[in-house]
Formats: C-alpha cells, sequence, structure tokens
C-alpha cells in the first residue's frame, strides 16, 4: 500500500491550550481529566484532525464507530506532550465517511474498517482494502453483525506485471507461527513489494463483548491477543474504572504495572529468540528461548499463569503478585536474557543482517502512528507509560529511543528495554511508589491505555445503565504497527530479509484483527 | 562462534526429564477445579454456572455437567465456590475421546 | 477407559478391530514422528507454547517427535484456534495433503469450544471440520501437557483422564 505524503502542516505549531480553544469553534469541548471530547460535524472533520496534528506531539491513534442510530464517529489523537487524548465526536450524516487518509495517512487502516464494520463508503475515486472480512463476491457491501462468511480460497490473485511475480506465503506458514497471508511481489531476489491479508484471524471479540459485564468481557479481552493478555487486561480495566468512577486500590495498580513490566521481558525474549532464529543462529535461538522459559515460569510463580490470563481484574486484583517469588526467580532469568541479548549484539554474522534491514523512516513512523520499540527505533520518544501515566503510578521513566529504524534498533530499543523493566521491577518490588489517584464521577465511558510489549493499547469503553458493555474499543499496539510491515520490507530488502523484519517487529496477527 | 558454544556447555541441561519423571515447574500451574460433592448446593451450582467464561458448567436436575475440555483453568469459579472447588492440581489432560473430558457430579443434599 | 456401547458382538468385533488398527498404526508412530501445526484463530498463546516445545527445557525431538514445515511429510496435525470458517479451504487442503495415516490433536481450550460459540463465524470445535484423534485441554496447555498430548496420540502414555471424576467426597 502505497500512501500519499500527508499535506505540510499549515500554520506553524499549536500548543495544547491554543489548540483546544480553536477547537471550541467546531463543536463544545469537555476535559475529563486525560481526556478531552470535542464535538466535531462531520463535514468538518478533516479540518479538525489537521488542526489537532499542528500540536506538537500529536499523534492519530484510533478511529472508530459507534452504532446508533446515529453512528458516531470518534476519532482519537494522542497529545504525548500534554498527557491527554483527544477525542473528537462525530454524528455520521451520510452514508460517506469523512475521509481522514488524505490528511493523516495512519487513518487508512481505520477507514478500511469503518466501511467493513458499518459500510460507510470511501468518497468518490478512493479505494479501500480488505483487513478483517475475506472477499466476497456479492456486489452489496457487507455488514458485520449479519453476514455469512463461507468458506473461501485464501488466495487472491493479484495481476502483476513486468519483470515480477506475486510469491504467495499463507495462510498456512512455518511451525507455530499465527495464520497469515502475505504476496511478496518480487523480481526473483528483490521484494519490491507485499501485500498482508490478515482476515484469517477475525474473531470479532469486540462484537461479542457488547452486553457482557466489564468482569466477564475480561475473558476475551486477554484473549484478543494472548501475548499482550496483561496489558489489554490492564488497559481494559482502566477504561471501565474510568465509566463507573471507581477507586482504583494503589495496591491493584501496583500488581498490574509489576504484570505488564513482566509481560514485556518475555515478549523481548520471544523476539530475540525469533531474531536469532530467523537469521540462522540456532545456538543464540535456543539460548533466547531458554532465558524465555524461564521469564515464563517467573510469570507463573508470581502471577498465577505462564502468559498472565486472569491476573488482572477490574478495581481488584484476583491474583496479588508473589513478591517473593519475582525476587528469587527474576534475577537469574534477567541475566540469561541479558547475556543473550548482548550476545547476539555482538556476533558479526548477526548485525550483519539486522543492520539497514527493513528500515522504517522517522517520517513514515509519524505518518502511519506508530507506537511501541518500533516508533522508539525510529527516534520517536513516545511511551504510554511515560507520557500518559498509564498505570498511574509515578515510575520513573524516560523512553528507550534509538536512531534508524533498521531492525538492529529495534533490537537495541528492546535490550534497553530489559534494563529498563529489570529497573521498574526492582522499584516496584522494593518500595511500592504512594501515588494516590481520585476516581472520577461515573460517566458512563472511559477510555483506558496501557504500554504493551509493542506499544500502547488503548480501550475505550462505554457502559449502558446496567453496567453491560454498549460498546467496547480495543485498539492494540500490532492493529497500529502492521501497516508499517509493507514500508520496511520494501526498503531494498530481499527475500530472506522478510522474515527477519516480521521478527524485528514482533507483532501478532491476532492482535491486528481483534 | 565459540562464545556461544562454550556459554552453551557452561550452561549444562535444562532439559525437563518428563515423562519418565514428574516436571517440578507443572506445580505452579492453574489446573481445572474438583469439586466437593457433598457442598455442591442447587444455588451455588447456578452461581457457578454464571461465572464460567466458557461453558464448561451445565446443570442437569440432580447433576452438575462439568465439561473437563472446555475448562480454561481461569479460577473464577474458586473465587465464589469456597471449600466446594479446589484445583486438582492435574496437568495430563489429553483426552482420546471428546466425551471423555465430560464429568456428571451429583450435587449434594444440602439444597435444593 | 471406552465404554462398551452395545453388547451387539458384531459391533463388538468392529470395536476391537478399530482399536487394534488404531494401536497398530500408533505403533508406526512410536519411534519418531512429524508434526505440523495449523493456527485456525488462535490468541498466539498456544503458538508459544507450541514453540516451547522445541526449546532445551522441552525438547521434543528427544521424544522422537519432529515438527515439519510441510503437511507433506506430516504424520500428525496440530490444531489451535477455534476453527474459524474462514480458514476451511486451508485447513482442508492441509489434511488433504498429508499422507495416510495421520492423526489429529486439537490444542487448547479454543477447538476444544470453551472460548468462541459456534456462529457465523466460527465452528467453536474443530471436530466439526476434522477427526480429531487427541484432545488437549488448557488455555493455553503448557507444554508439559502438549507432551502428554503427543505421547498419548502415538500410545506412549495413556489417557488419564477418563479415570478422573473430579469430584469428591467429604
Amino acid at each position: 500500500m502505497t500512501l500519499q505524503a500527508s499535506p505540510p502542516a499549515v500554520g506553524g505549531s499549536l500548543l495544547a491550550a491554543e489548540l483546544l480553544r480553536e477547537l471550541a469553534g467546531f463543536g463544545t469541548v469537555r476535559e475529563y481529566g486525560g481526556t478531552v471530547i470535542v464535538h466535531v460535524p462531520h463535514a468538518r472533520l478533516p479540518e479538525a484532525v489537521r488542526l489537532a496534528l499542528r500540536c506538537p506531539g500529536a499523534r492519530f491513534a484510533d478511529l472508530f464507530g459507534t452504532d446508533g442510530p446515529p453512528l458516531v464517529l470518534r476519532t482519537v489523537l494522542a497529545l504525548d506532550r500534554d498527557a491527554r487524548y483527544l477525542v473528537l465526536q462525530t454524528p455520521v450524516e451520510s452514508d460517506t465517511m469523512p475521509w481522514l487518509s488524505d490528511v493523516v495517512p495512519a487513518a487508512f487502516v481505520e477507514e478500511c474498517e469503518l466501511f467493513e464494520q458499518f459500510g460507510l463508503q470511501p468518497p468518490e475515486g478512493h479505494m479501500l482494502n480488505r483487513l478483517m472480512v475475506a472477499p466476497v463476491s456479492a456486489p452489496h457491501h457487507p455488514r458485520l453483525d449479519a453476514h455469512e462468511h463461507p468458506a473461501r480460497d485464501t488466495h487472491l490473485p493479484f495481476i502483476v506485471e513486468g519483470q515480477a511475480f506475486e510469491f504467495p506465503v499463507g495462510p498456512v506458514r512455518a511451525t507455530a507461527v499465527e495464520s497469515l497471508y502475505y504476496g511478496l511481489v518480487t523480481s526473483g531476489e528483490e521484494v519490491v513489494d507485499v501485500y498482508l491479508h490478515t482476515w484469517h484471524k477475525y474473531r470479532g471479540i469486540e462484537r461479542r463483548l457488547r452486553g457482557q459485564t466489564p468482569q466477564q468481557a475480561l475473558f476475551l479481552v486477554e484473549r484478543g491477543e494472548g501475548l499482550s493478555a496483561a496489558s489489554a487486561a490492564a488497559a481494559f480495566a482502566a477504561a471501565v474504572e474510568s465509566a463507573l468512577g471507581l477507586d482504583v486500590p494503589q495496591e491493584v495498580r501496583h500488581a498490574r504495572a509489576v504484570y505488564i513490566e513482566l509481560e514485556r521481558l518475555y515478549n523481548h525474549a520471544q523476539c530475540a529468540a525469533a531474531l536469532a532464529q530467523s537469521t540462522g543462529l540456532w545456538i543464540g535461538q535456543s539460548q533466547a528461548e531458554l532465558a524465555t522459559e524461564l521469564l515464563l515460569r517467573l510469570d507463573a510463580a508470581v502471577g498465577g499463569h505462564r502468559y498472565l490470563f486472569g491476573a488482572v481484574d477490574v478495581a481488584r486484583s484476583p491474583r496479588p503478585p508473589d513478591i517473593s517469588a519475582l525476587r528469587d526467580l527474576l534475577p537469574a532469568a534477567y541475566a540469561e536474557l541479558c547475556r543473550v541479548m548482548d550476545g547476539l549484539l555482538s556476533t558479526n554474522a548477526f548485525l550483519d543482517r539486522v543492520e539497514a534491514t527493513g528500515i522504517i523512516t522517522p517520517e513514515q513512523s509519524a505518518e502511519l502512528g506508530l507506537v511501541g520499540p518500533i516508533a522508539r527505533a525510529c527516534g520517536a520518544p513516545i511511551d504510554s507509560r511515560a507520557d500518559h501515566s498509564a498505570s498511574g503510578l509515578p515510575l520513573d521513566l524516560r523512553p528507550a529511543v534509538r536512531d534508524g529504524g533498521d531492525c538492529l534498533a529495534r533490537l537495541l530499543v528492546r535490550r534497553a528495554e530489559v534494563d529498563q523493566s529489570k529497573r521498574l521491577l526492582d522499584q516496584l518490588v522494593d518500595a511500592p511508589p504512594l501515588a494516590d489517584c481520585e476516581p472520577g464521577p461515573r460517566r458512563g465511558w472511559g477510555l483506558g491505555v496501557a504500554e504493551s510489549p509493542r506499544g500502547e493499547i488503548l480501550a475505550w469503553v462505554e457502559l449502558d445503565d446496567n453496567g453491560r458493555i454498549a460498546r467496547a474499543r480495543i485498539r492494540t499496539a500490532s492493529a497500529r504497527n502492521w501497516r508499517a510491515f509493507d514500508d520496511a520490507v520494501r526498503s531494498q530488502n530481499v527475500f530472506t530479509d522478510v522474515p527477519i523484519i516480521e521478527a524485528s517487529f514482533w507483532l501478532t496477527v491476532a492482535g491486528r484483527v481483534l | 562462534m565459540s562464545v556461544w558454544f562454550l556459554r552453551g556447555i557452561r550452561r549444562g541441561i535444562v532439559t525437563t526429564r518428563y515423562p519418565a519423571r514428574p516436571e517440578p515447574s507443572t506445580a505452579a500451574l492453574p489446573t481445572p477445579p474438583i469439586f466437593r460433592t457433598d457442598l455442591l448446593t442447587a444455588e451455588l451450582v447456578e452461581q457457578l454456572i454464571a461465572v464460567c467464561p466458557s461453558g464448561a458448567l451445565r446443570r442437569e436436575p440432580t447433576h452438575l455437567v462439568y465439561d473437563v475440555g472446555a475448562c480454561t483453568a481461569c479460577g473464577r469459579c474458586y473465587e465464589i465456590a469456597g471449600p466446594a472447588a479446589r484445583p486438582s492440581g492435574e496437568i495430563e489432560l489429553s483426552a482420546v475421546a471428546r466425551e471423555h473430558l465430560i464429568k456428571t457430579i451429583r450435587i449434594g443434599e444440602a439444597g435444593r | 477407559m471406552t465404554e462398551q456401547h452395545t453388547a451387539d458382538p458384531a459391533l463388538t468385533e468392529l470395536d476391537t478391530a478399530a482399536e487394534q488398527l488404531r494401536a497398530a498404526v500408533a505403533k508406526q508412530f512410536s519411534r519418531s514422528l512429524h508434526i505440523r501445526t495449523i493456527d485456525t484463530g488462535s490468541c498466539a498463546a498456544c503458538e508459544s507454547e507450541l514453540r516451547m516445545l522445541s526449546t532445551p527445557h522441552y525438547d521434543l525431538h528427544r521424544l522422537g517427535f519432529f515438527y515439519s514445515p510441510a503437511p507433506r511429510h506430516a504424520d500428525l496435525l496440530m490444531v489451535t484456534g477455534p476453527a474459524l470458517r474462514v480458514m476451511d479451504v486451508a485447513v482442508a487442503k492441509t489434511y488433504a495433503a498429508m499422507p495416510e495415516p495421520k492423526l489429529v490433536v486439537a490444542v487448547g481450550a479454543c477447538p476444544l469450544g470453551g472460548v468462541y460459540p459456534s456462529d457465523e463465524f466460527a465452528h467453536g470445535s474443530v471436530d466439526k471440520i476434522l477427526p480429531v484423534d487427541v484432545w488437549i485441554p488448557g488455555c493455553p496447555p503448557s507444554p508439559i501437557a502438549l507432551l502428554h498430548g503427543l505421547l498419548v496420540a502415538v500410545h506412549r502414555l495413556a489417557e488419564k483422564v477418563s479415570t478422573m471424576s473430579f469430584a469428591e467426597a467429604r
């Protein structure tokens, strides 16, 4: 997918306070804790987004619809330097969506989803990709709530002309990797383009959550992206607590912070193993896997489950972390992981493969709204633990940033984050921080955030009068970051670089198509 | 390259002895419940069914139908069952037929 | 173990013959078995545990199990996920590409029907689309649970769960 460059910001940068004043010209502006809701009419939404992006540190974060009637669109922009999220609320007044992709290329993926979920059409002449729903030949645009999904052959023939041909990979791929189809367009060795088809794992989780209680919903929220179970549950729980105006005891927030860092450690270990595997270093892979197993056993001992399922709940801690187990087992597991990652980083055969491979430029990162280690490896200092006090605890944290945007930079960021997580866990173990969080009033809606191993997870929850979910939106970091995969692969790489790039991203397909 | 080799040798063998010996680390893992027939009242059974997110529990007039295969060992039933449920500690749960995982448990005389 | 459903001698004979055939087939696999994995919509945790089987702590190779990159060389198919309908064709092709004799193992609560119901997106239970030989509960099943399932599939370990009642009196 080649995106048009966004038009340059007109009129220079705008500080947040000025931005909010300007936005008052579009509709009512109300601030609730760190979330600002602005009502923006349908016709003026692109203009409002363009204005908001003039604020330094502003980033497109999400765009989703809520069934009505009327259908309401919410555009979420993160104001990372102001610790705020801006939510532009827009009742949809026609069958055509406001079309934000020309203003911010990052919105393209969400606009494809709007089409698939609500049938909103793009403006004349604009095309969309299929994301969550397999293509069907019926001319009528399908809506997700009443659609039969007959079994279909999952390979789409693309017409590739000239010297290049499409090499289909998937959806059934290598051992124990998720189902994902990509068509590599190649002239033989060099990769010219790549098409990703991710609809093979769409489980309709957001739809299934409707009508459930928050506690019931956590079961599926954790299983949306199982490798981010604790962070997804934490973001969701925070959204629910915000919606209900619940007081979240300090020990609950403390437990969540511990689990989120433990989750980060095992994911970074798995990433190191995948990188070693993709570069043919079987011994390095084995040793990274050894470290991974130690970390998974650590999670079972501290949080009662290897992948921390069931460790996070709304306003309570169902499993307080076993701090003595953490003290006993963390040092060895951490040391093992550091040894492996440092070993990889000093092995020339490995460095040759990861340096200058899969480059994402800082401009691409900004335009596509990337988050997490991938964005930090392009020099973007964004981290929701620092920018939005995601845990509600005063953690001493500066985002681990590197330059280069290649696979090596991404590994270096993760290496730094391993040290960072160890330090944070030591802080949390030795002296649980004292930070009171004033609960807000019961509002019926809430926005929650957590920093998963892949980046920011946003959760938006609307509850009805019975406290059941009217709308739940989970935007994982995988859903944000996969859109950069084709750019990374296209940047002068060969066939065998593709698994390396995929390993360096370390996203999940499950997280892309909740 | 020799660095990797030496590091591996120094690390030693970590491989589990399973199946020859049990694997000790499995003691920390969550497992499906064992129910106390004498403490299972009809009322408690209804509560358990309501809290189970996997549909692993079903009610028949005199029995609780418990699908161990659907159970994810999430632990929600332990939180409300008190002494009526405890972790089985069973890890080796594989079955050659789906019905081998379906257990019917008599609901206790304690209440109707 | 398996109950006799009827006293009809002809059927009992067939049951015995089927059992013997199964045992003979499993014996063929008892030394070395090649495994293909397929994801029909999991959350990725089961994939992670499957990957851990080939790591130093578990090392499935010492038990004669090997992961195969292609169904053509595979004896056993491990299925994760709730059998999303959109994967039906890929599942059918993978299974068809495996030569006989072949086994199917359902991995985790998803293909056992414990996470998603049968609806327009998912079959819910994988036996709607494949004949399953071994069911491994868990969410995700730990590597030890997976090894147990594989060893049961090749008749090197006995199934235990059918003898467990999961009920006790005082």
